[in-house]
């Protein structure tokens, strides 16, 4: 009894009751302490849109560069928002952004110095020595001066370059700042044997229209591009990377085109001996064969066959709108 | 008259059931450092029990992983009604750094579930989820629970 | 009769399932099921950059993140053939001895927790709290803390910080001796935890058990022997028992605390000035790097590009010790309680454990565990 009694005198204060009723966690353990790493702060006016934000970010869709589109503002202004609900709180956005003051800021971080090179790079900014002119416009226009100038060359130091691409824009030299994607180089790959393939393989079955082609005349055709692009695409989902590579690979490419008229073949064999990676076999119920796969397209066998049963053909393209040009050209070498 | 007094009974005694759906274990651990006795978390009547039966709040951590895809759906039709849902951290919400290419997580777990408050950070601070779960799992509840009838 | 346990279980804090086979009030074997929370983390990293691969790694477990990130990191200063400053390792040593002792209260408050001694899980949580400060101060977050980096630490420590946390070591310090002496000499927690679950020291070599759990069995090995830093520069002992019971692998985990704060005592009053974080040139190749977890042995096995990771493989302690657990602790005769208690004193990450494949040895065929 007596411990009932000292439990109701016990429960029975008021302080008590009050703390039961309204229950509270002091203020100083709800406070966060002064090194807390908390969600990024962005500071919009600070803001050069270089993306070098959503570059290093971890999560994939944390931080988003929106452009402000409020007609009440003059300045269209372009800054990083981030997403609360995915944001992981590393700071590492602060910590390369490359503005100063900084745009983000979060916590303390580690002040970023020249000599580390922080951004997780999907693309490298080289510039070809050989096509520059030594404008410097890209200097210029870099944020961050990266592109710097060593024994009259420009180069980019990629310890500085944020990949923002500003440069590639004021470049007046088409391929003299090169964007090279290190990220899917296997693919990359894949894309370019594609292009070549499908090339080769219509060049190959227009084959009978330019047969008989004249030493000073030129065969022309046309193929629509879209077709190759969306196989492309089905490879590397990258617009630009695959609008890219179809310029460069196929403003370079200069195929040549071997034809075999086996009607003429005397079965010599002089071809056999000569051909260097021996793609040209002889047995006695075929004849003398050709492996597509193995041929280097040397031409040496155009040189040496003594009944014009190999012909030889120049073939090159030209990307304009939403074709490709295509212009065939028989050789002009000399035959022995 | 039975109402309000079911509403005070529902706000003052909260049984949690905690569900990891495949998260990095981080949010968990914070739900039980809210247990210790520095932030003490049963002075607001919230009890973690990890029992879905008899919970009416279910705390949800992680993306979903495969294995979760139906087993989260058959928890949450066996939780008793008036239920809620809290979603703890960003994996729930966005499957953050795991929603990428090559991981094998689900998210979000609204498409599976329901869900009525998020708490985001990876983890938050124990404060935070102290925060925002007393500031929506009484409220909700009770008007969940008056909802039903 | 079969007893599951889990995934969702007031005893278990994590998903896994317990299937329990008993005759009568014996658990005679069991088997543990895992595969709840496997979200392909090594896969993620592939093709990543390895800036994005530190707090990817982070994300393997929650308890024991520290840990994968310095690995993480001094895998790729190996491959790199650089060594991060010396005030950098300080730091680290620092940073990993707290999150060990947080780790290890951790551990066994859960153990507590599930032999219902709800008096010592409080005072191991409140022991706990002012070592989360101490990491906090340090590095910006409790938990998740992306405080490593290639070549360093991404913040400095001042002062101020390490004297506040030299203050919270020495009343943890005094604060542990009463409940240390609470779990070794109380004789109720004693009745429940002595000879219950035991390994031999042969089975522990035969399963691979690891940390606390192989040396409570009798191995004597701490991978802290090997590392440069502690090696050069901190005197330490490891812990041993050869009992193999669930009494000793806590009392393990109890006695690593206290060589912990002499670690840290001594790391707070030898730490050299200078740089914290030097730049790095990411090498090309393969490298390996282990290093003591809370929980045993962490390797990471990184191949690189020079930036991106071309192949990583993470073996974390866990996988290890579950095993062990289920072949050799659970099948001690014990009760359905005492089963759930062995389960606890090993100190189970499920998050750390899921990258597992598994293969079949009879017909050879690779089943990769989803």
């Amino acid at each position: 009894m007596s411990s009932v009694i000292w439990y109701l005198y016990e429960f029975a204060k008021k302080a008590w009751i009050d703390k039961f009723t309204t229950a509270k966690s002091e203020k100083e353990i709800m406070d966060k302490p002064d090194r807390f790493r908390d969600f990024p702060q962005v500071t919009k006016e600070n803001c050069i849109s270089c993306g070098a934000c959503t570059a290093a970010c971890p999560t994939p869709s944390a931080i988003k560069l929106i452009r402000n589109t409020d007609a009440t503002i003059n300045e269209i202004l372009t800054f990083p928002e981030i997403d609360n609900s995915i944001c992981i709180r590393c700071g590492f956005c602060s910590e390369v952004c490359p503005s100063i003051p900084k745009t983000i800021t979060c916590g303390e971080n580690h002040e970023i110095t020249e000599e580390f090179q922080i951004i997780p790079t999907e693309i490298k900014y080289v510039i070809d020595d050989y096509l520059c002119i030594r404008c410097k416009k890209c200097t210029k226009v870099c944020p961050v001066d990266a592109i710097e100038e060593q024994d009259n060359k420009l180069r980019i130091n990629q310890k500085k370059c944020i990949n923002c691409g500003k440069c590639t824009k004021v470049c007046p030299v088409k391929g003299s700042l090169k964007i090279i994607y290190v990220n899917n180089v296997e693919e990359q790959k894949q894309v370019i044997k594609l292009i070549t393939n499908t090339l080769e393989s219509v060049v190959e079955e227009n084959e009978y229209q330019f047969k008989d082609l004249d030493k000073n005349s030129i065969f022309r055709m046309q193929i629509p591009i879209k077709p190759l692009k969306d196989k492309c695409l089905e490879i590397i989902n990258m617009e630009d990377l695959v609008q890219d590579l179809l310029e460069k690979m196929i403003d370079r490419l200069n195929l040549r085109v071997i034809t075999w008229d086996m009607d003429k073949c005397n079965n010599c064999r002089l071809c056999v001996a000569e051909c260097p990676s021996s793609a040209i076999t002889y047995n006695k119920n075929d004849g003398v064969q050709r492996d597509i796969d193995k041929c280097l397209r040397c031409s040496i066998c155009y040189q040496t066959c003594p009944f014009y049963v190999v012909k030889f053909y120049n073939v090159r393209f030209l990307i304009e709108d939403d074709v490709i040009l295509i212009t065939v050209q028989s050789s002009q070498l000399s035959r022995s | 008259m039975l109402d309000s007094l079911k509403d005070v009974i529902r706000k003052s005694s909260i049984h949690v059931c905690l569900i990891n759906t495949g998260g990095c274990n981080g949010c968990d651990i914070e739900v039980v450092a809210l247990l210790s006795p520095r932030y003490d978390l049963e002075q607001y009547g919230i009890y973690v029990h990890n029992n879905p039966r008899e919970a009416d709040v279910l705390l949800i951590t992680g993306p979903v992983t495969e294995q979760w895809k139906e087993n989260l759906r058959r928890i949450y039709t066996k939780t008793p009604e008036p239920k809620i849902v809290v979603t703890l951290g960003s994996c729930p919400v966005s499957g953050d750094v795991f929603n990428q290419e090559g991981g094998c997580v689900y998210a979000p777990v609204s498409d599976f579930i329901p869900v009525d408050a998020e708490v985001p950070g990876c983890p938050p601070r124990p404060s935070e989820i102290l925060e925002s779960i007393l500031s929506v799992a009484p409220g909700a509840i009770a008007t969940k629970g008056r909802q039903r009838k | 009769m079969i007893v599951p346990i889990g995934p969702i279980h007031p005893a278990l804090k994590e998903p896994a399932r317990l299937k329990l086979k008993t005759k009568g009030e014996r658990v005679i074997s069991a088997e543990i099921d895992l595969g709840f929370v496997h979200r392909g983390i090594e896969r993620i990293m592939e093709g990543k950059p390895w800036q994005k691969g530190i707090y990817l790694s982070e994300r393997v477990c929650g308890i024991c993140s520290y840990v994968h990130t310095q690995t993480f990191a001094e895998t790729f200063e190996k491959i790199s053939g650089v060594q991060a400053p010396l005030r950098a390792q300080y730091l680290r040593v620092i940073t990993n001895e707290l999150d060990r002792i947080q780790s290890h209260l951790l551990a066994n408050s859960t153990f507590f927790k599930s032999v219902e001694h709800e008096t010592l899980f409080m005072y191991m949580l409140k022991m706990r709290e002012p070592i989360m400060d101490a990491i906090e101060l340090l590095t910006g977050n409790r938990v998740n803390m992306g405080w490593n980096i290639v070549g360093g630490v991404r913040m400095d420590a001042k002062d101020e910080h390490l004297q506040k946390i030299h203050e919270i070591i020495l009343k943890l310090e005094k604060e542990f001796d009463t409940y240390y002496g609470m779990y070794a000499e109380g004789p109720f927690l004693r009745l429940r935890s002595n000879k219950v679950g035991r390994m031999s020291k042969k089975e522990a070599i035969e399963g691979r058990a690891v940390g606390p759990i192989g040396r409570g069995s009798g191995i004597k090995k701490d991978y802290r022997k090997s590392h440069h830093t502690y090696k050069d520069n901190f005197d330490f002992k490891v812990i041993w028992r050869k009992d193999g019971d669930n009494f000793a692998r806590n009392m393990n985990r109890f006695d690593e605390i206290p060589e912990s704060i002499k670690i840290l005592k001594q790391a707070i009053e030898n730490i050299p000035s200078g740089d914290t974080r030097i730049p790095v040139e990411i090498g090309r190749g393969y490298g390996e790097w282990i290093n003591e977890a809370p929980r045993g042995e962490v390797r990471y096995m990184v191949e690189t590009n020079g930036n991106l990771i071309k192949n990583i493989s993470i073996r974390t302690p866990s996988i290890m010790n579950i095993d062990c657990c289920a072949r050799y602790m659970l099948n001690d005769a014990m009760t359905v309680s005492d089963a759930i208690a062995t389960y606890a004193s090993v100190d189970p990450c499920i998050a750390c454990a899921e990258r597992v494949i598994v293969t079949n040895e009879k017909n050879e065929k690779i089943k990769i565990y989803l």
